[in-house]
């Protein structure tokens, strides 16, 4: 909302010393946000009166003119193609210097002295479009200068004295005062600077009705919707522009002069934040009437907009149908029309909530609606009248008032409200006097009164209507009047109950340590909505996957039930850019099923998992080495990160997976995920060009963290253990965990053989086909003595023997 | 002969051999050299033994002085070897001068968390030196924990379908029949405050969701972090201590906050916390459109209305909440200028942040 600051004075006598910083600044601290503050003469340095003396033809040109120009102790030539010039017409010149518009298009240009078709001219006579000044001095005609000669500046005199732009438009942020219904207008907030500052706020004298018995009258059907109406009616009134002084308030603010009559209503709201509409009276059949529509009923809007109407639709009718919709905007048969003589005031209180409905309904809100919607008191409406009736008799002194009716039904009460001192010191950590108190808040219209530890506030009607209703916000009001910088800061007292242990938290964030840190891999996040194509290629269906009522966009409709949709787009957005990399994401999956009350009975939620997914991007050369990629960091998580460990089975293939290279993951007996080579035809579906993709998914709420590190200790070996790699051909079918336990067997703490570890495996020239050489590193020793190498040699050869015993091993030659 | 003369040319001898020996072992090239050396002068046909095999020729009252004039020669010979041997290791060892210390080192392994992340366990650290739990609940929630309970109107325009992502076939009926991706953390604190006993004090991270259109301001996805104390008597100026220590946690350095008149349904009194700009000093510059300050979160004392929805009677307890946006703090402490990004899963992006 903008506001000027000449208005405001109106209503409060602010110091002249007080600069426009310091005032945002105060107002931003003690009230609503100030976005910025612009002295709109900034706008028109440069840009002054001028009056022309004589005109002469261009001597080159048909359609420009020479005009010898008094600019204030100095005449210049100026060339200009106005059609609308004459001698001793005052014109808006443009000097050397100045910031305008051409034809009031394009990006602003600086005024240079220039040369036109040969003759030179100092600056220009200007457009108002080309000032900015077109919606207060609109032209008929294109080619029409503004004609400032109805102003008393003589020559010379800057355009914005001439013109009274010499003022400070302040820009409130709207979001910072959603709340306050009493502050849309200039009066509201001229009562929070004299707060602020401490000085008189001027009143708005009430208006007394004169008109004497009359056959006007005003109905209210719905009594709820519209709790207060006043109808006036007036003759002699006519359409004509209002006087410049209110044209340039209303402009300033940023809405356009329309007419007298509409300009009335405009400046009224801007002043008191409450909307009145002027109907036309010869267009009103019968008397007014505020009821609800008639379900299907028509109204077409002065926007043109044709509405068929709800039930619950607030309107005004007359004796025909629909005139307007109540509180957010007239119709087209009643507006103000170049012949209007008669019209009806309407200022009335409509009930929020209905009026935010229909608004919202008809997608059409309006300056109105919004105020209406923010809850207005109903004793605004006297403010409103007072203020509309002194300017219809200003500004039509021949003006009668032919009818006036006030339908009153309920009004606004003022919220009373006890508040302990004591409870007051306690939440400000601070004392504030009485007399303190009792002056800041009267200032803003609260009553007050002091019986020992209480205060009874009365709370003013535009404070009343939801705004302040508790009594932490009398809390607040005391707060911000005193000044939120002025409390001291107290320091943050505890006691402490024993130190926080949080298992799962820690696991979490060990667990992403680990695999960003430890494992190299980069963590991700991704939207919780997954790409329709992709999902479906990755899930294959979308059974029991939760969906969005309103999409992002019609193809992100599902929300996950695996992040590996997520996943997979994100490798295929990388793989522009990279040939092997690893990612991973943490976040939250959702099913629709398993619906349960987790905290609060009364509600049943779906089925919410806590899962870890990851990505290992490499070349499809590799898909072993990208594999024990994948299971080294899956295999040594629980380790580094203090939990049970997981065990790998084949149970259940993933859909996505390739249909040899899967696991499924398992602890302590449970399946908590998989790990898998993305298939093929999988990648090529989700649209992974060349790259091999692993990827694992595990629910990390079922991970098990150990409650303290786990790590047993040792005592260091006393006696050497000796490394021996041997190297065997197998059969291509025989598995690792097969040698693995064949060599190792129970683990016996005689055998001298104490562990094996897989070195290599090997397919290639030397290896017939249908076998593959592998390499089985033996740690050989004895936990009594040292071992001579003859006993070495023994123990490999009896491990040889063996595995060509029982797995028809071949040693390789 | 006559004894003394026997005994010169012995010393002679020994004084020669010393000679020819410091010669040789000086000269050796390398280890298997100084090996040989080391046998021809002190192996069992060596040079040395040639002498103490001269020594019973010797009258019987000077062998024990020439005895140790031998033995004198050995260690010193001895130790001429040693000290070559070490000085042959070293020069083996020796680096070419042409080494070239400019070449780049080697990267450890690339990977890192998410800058959202760092954020959040930043504030982690933070708040929990400070005593806070943290607490983290579900993405999804019912329309009476994300607006009902804290206070919002029936008719705030956060409840409409243009704010909140509504499930589909979940978007109708009222408070427990509609669900959502949660359009903020708050109903969770209130679920945490039904489930503990008070005082609290706790930080609540997650990623929250809003229909909106995007652009490099507004996304649809992002972190907040609140935090939350309720005790008895706890005042609103305390709360601005525990921010004040927080960001200049979080930033490195004393950092001014300034607390404002703000208004949110779930708290009363209301504030918007600003902090100084950081790149003017407070001086204004564009970051901070001019002002010196920018609006780092929403915060205030608990609205009464939601204390009672978690159980606790607001005569009694009171406290201080703030919501800090992360996505906001990140762009901020690295200058990032397009939000979103975080959601990109660009690693040309995330990777500037290891």
């Amino acid at each position: 909302m903008k506001l000027s600051l000449s208005w405001i004075k109106d209503y409060v006598d602010l110091p002249s010393t007080l600069d426009t910083k310091q005032l945002s600044y105060d107002l931003t601290m003690r009230t609503v946000e100030v976005e910025g503050a612009e002295n709109l003469a900034d706008r028109f340095e440069n840009i002054i009166v001028g009056k022309i003396l004589s005109i002469a033809q261009h001597p080159n040109a048909d359609k420009l003119r020479i005009c010898t120009t008094d600019i204030g102790g100095e005449t210049k030539e100026i060339v200009c193609g106005g059609i609308n010039l004459y001698e001793g017409m005052k014109v808006c010149v443009s000097k050397p210097g100045a910031i305008v518009k051409w034809h009031g298009e394009g990006e602003p240009v600086v005024i240079k002295n220039a040369k036109l078709r040969g003759v030179e001219s100092y600056g220009m006579i200007c457009a108002s479009v080309e000032v900015g000044l077109v919606d207060l001095f609109p032209a008929k005609e294109e080619a029409e200068v503004m004609d400032l000669s109805a102003f008393d500046a003589p020559a010379g005199t800057p355009i914005a004295d001439a013109l009274d732009l010499n003022d400070i438009i302040l820009e409130i942020d709207n979001k910072s005062m959603t709340n306050r219904p009493d502050l849309w207008g200039h009066y509201g907030i001229a009562r929070e600077l004299a707060a602020i500052y401490g000085l008189p706020l001027k009143k708005i004298e009430n208006y007394v009705p004169t008109c004497a018995e009359n056959d006007f009258t005003v109905e209210i059907t719905d009594t709820k919707g519209c709790p207060r109406y006043i109808g006036v009616r007036m003759d002699g009134v006519s359409v004509k522009p209002a006087p410049y002084a209110m044209q340039n308030r209303i402009w300033k603010v940023g809405m356009r002069p329309i007419n007298a009559l509409v300009d009335i209503t405009n400046y009224v709201m801007l002043a008191t934040g409450q909307p009145t509409h002027a109907f036309d009276c010869d267009n009103i059949s019968g008397h007014i009437n505020v009821r609800r529509a008639a379900e299907g009923e028509k109204l077409e809007l002065l926007n043109g907009k044709n509405l068929s109407l709800k039930s619950d639709d607030l309107v005004i009718t007359d004796a025909e149908g629909p005139v307007a919709l109540a509180g957010v905007m007239g119709g087209a048969k009643d507006s103000i029309l170049p012949k209007t003589e008669k019209v009806i005031l309407e200022v009335a209180n409509f009930e929020s909530r209905g009026i935010r409905k229909t608004a919202l309904r008809y997608d059409n809100r309006t300056e109105a609606s919004s105020r209406y919607e923010k809850a207005v008191d109903t004793q605004r409406v006297d403010q409103a009248l007072a203020l509309s009736m002194k300017l219809f008799s200003e500004l039509y002194p021949e003006m009668k008032v032919t009818g006036f009716c006030d339908r009153k039904y309920s009004e606004t009460q003022r919220c009373e409200l006890d508040v302990s001192l004591d409870w007051l010191e306690r939440r400000l950590g601070k004392r504030i006097s009485n007399e303190d108190i009792k002056r800041q808040m009267t200032s803003l219209g609260f009553d007050t009164e002091f019986t020992g530890d209480n205060m009874h506030v009365v709370v003013p009607t535009w404070r009343s209507t939801g705004d302040v209703s508790i009594k932490a916000d009398i809390m607040e009001e005391v707060a911000r009047l005193y000044g939120y910088e002025n409390f001291e800061p107290t320091s943050i007292t505890t006691t402490f109950e024993g130190a926080i242990n949080q298992l799962d938290k820690d696991l979490v964030r060990r667990i992403k340590e680990y695999l960003s840190i430890r494992c190299g891999m980069q963590e991700v996040f991704t939207y919780p909505w997954m790409e329709t194509p992709t999902a479906e290629a990755v899930l294959g269906g979308f059974d029991g996957v939760l969906a969005l009522a309103t999409p992002p966009s019609p193809e992100e409709k599902y929300i996950r039930s695996s992040l590996l949709p997520n996943i997979c787009d994100a490798v295929v957005k990388n793989e522009r850019y990279y040939t092997d990399f690893a990612i991973y994401e943490e976040a939250q999956v959702f099913a629709d099923r398993n619906y349960v009350s987790k905290y609060d009975a009364s509600e049943l939620l779906p089925e919410q998992r806590r899962c870890i997914a990851g990505a290992f991007a490499g070349s499809s050369n590799d898909i072993t080495g990208l594999f024990r990629k994948a299971k080294g960091v899956i295999e040594n998580m629980s380790r580094y990160t203090h939990m049970t460990g997981f065990e790998f089975r084949k149970e259940e293939k993933p859909v996505w997976a390739d249909d040899t290279v899967w696991l499924n993951v398992f602890v302590d007996g449970k399946k908590i995920g998989d790990m898998a080579l993305l298939a093929r035809k999988t990648a090529m579906a989700v649209g992974v060009r060349n790259l091999a993709v692993m990827l694992f998914e595990l629910d990390t709420d079922e991970m098990n963290p150990f409650t303290s590190r786990t790590n047993g200790f040792e005592h260091l070996k006393e006696y050497p253990v000796v490394e021996y790699d041997v190297s065997l051909l197998f059969d291509s079918a025989v598995k690792w965990e097969t040698i693995y336990t064949t060599v190792v067997g129970k683990k016996n703490p005689d055998s001298l053989v104490k562990e094996a570890a897989f070195v290599d495996e090997y397919h290639g020239k030397q290896v017939p086909a249908g076998k593959k050489s592998v390499t089985v590193k033996l740690y050989i020793g004895a936990d009594d003595r040292t071992l001579k190498s003859e006993e070495i040699e023994k123990c490999a050869d009896s491990v040889i023997r063996k595995l060509e015993k029982v797995l028809g091993a071949e040693m390789r030659r | 002969m006559p004894l003394c003369g026997i005994n010169r040319i012995m010393k002679e001898k020994i004084q020669a051999l010393i000679a020819e020996a410091e010669d040789k072992i000086s000269s050796a090239l390398n280890d298997t050299e100084l090996q040989q050396i080391k046998g021809y002068l002190l192996g069992k046909q060596g040079k040395l033994t040639d002498l103490l095999k001269e020594l019973p020729k010797i009258d019987v009252s000077l062998r024990p002085e020439m005895g140790k004039a031998v033995n004198i020669a050995k260690d010193r010979l001895t130790a001429l070897i040693e000290e070559k041997r070490t000085a042959l290791q070293l020069k083996a060892a020796e680096v070419s001068p042409d080494f070239d210390v400019t070449v780049p080192g080697f990267t450890p392994a690339e990977g890192g968390l998410h800058p959202i992340t760092q954020m959040c366990y930043d504030l982690n650290d933070a708040f929990r030196s400070m005593g806070f739990e943290i607490f983290q609940e579900d993405d999804i929630t019912t329309e009476l924990y994300g607006f009902d309970k804290l206070n919002f109107p029936p008719n705030h325009p956060a409840r409409e379908s243009m704010d909140t992502y509504w499930l589909e076939g979940h978007d109708k009926g009222e408070a427990c029949d509609k669900l959502c991706l949660r359009p903020h953390l708050t109903g969770g604190s209130v679920r945490y405050m039904q489930t503990h006993k008070p005082p609290y004090r706790f930080v609540y991270p997650g990623p929250v969701y809003r229909n909106e259109t995007t652009d490099a301001r507004h996304e649809r996805a992002f972190y907040q972090y609140e935090a939350l104390i309720v005790d008895k008597d706890f005042t609103f100026t305390a709360g601005k201590v525990m921010i004040k220590s927080i960001l200049s946690k979080v930033f490195g350095r004393d950092v001014p906050v300034r607390m404002r008149a703000g208004f949110f349904p779930f708290v009363e009194p209301g504030f918007e916390i600003d902090m100084g700009c950081l790149v003017c000093g407070g001086k204004g510059c564009s970051v901070c459109k001019h002002v010196g300050w920018i609006e780092v979160m929403p915060g205030g004392t608990p609205h009464p209305n939601v204390l009672k929805a978690a159980g606790l009677d607001p005569d009694e307890y009171t406290g201080f909440y703030v919501n800090i946006g992360l996505d906001r703090l990140v762009m901020m402490r690295y200058g990032v200028d397009d939000v979103r990004l975080f959601h990109s899963a660009d690693l040309r992006f995330l990777e500037q942040f290891h």
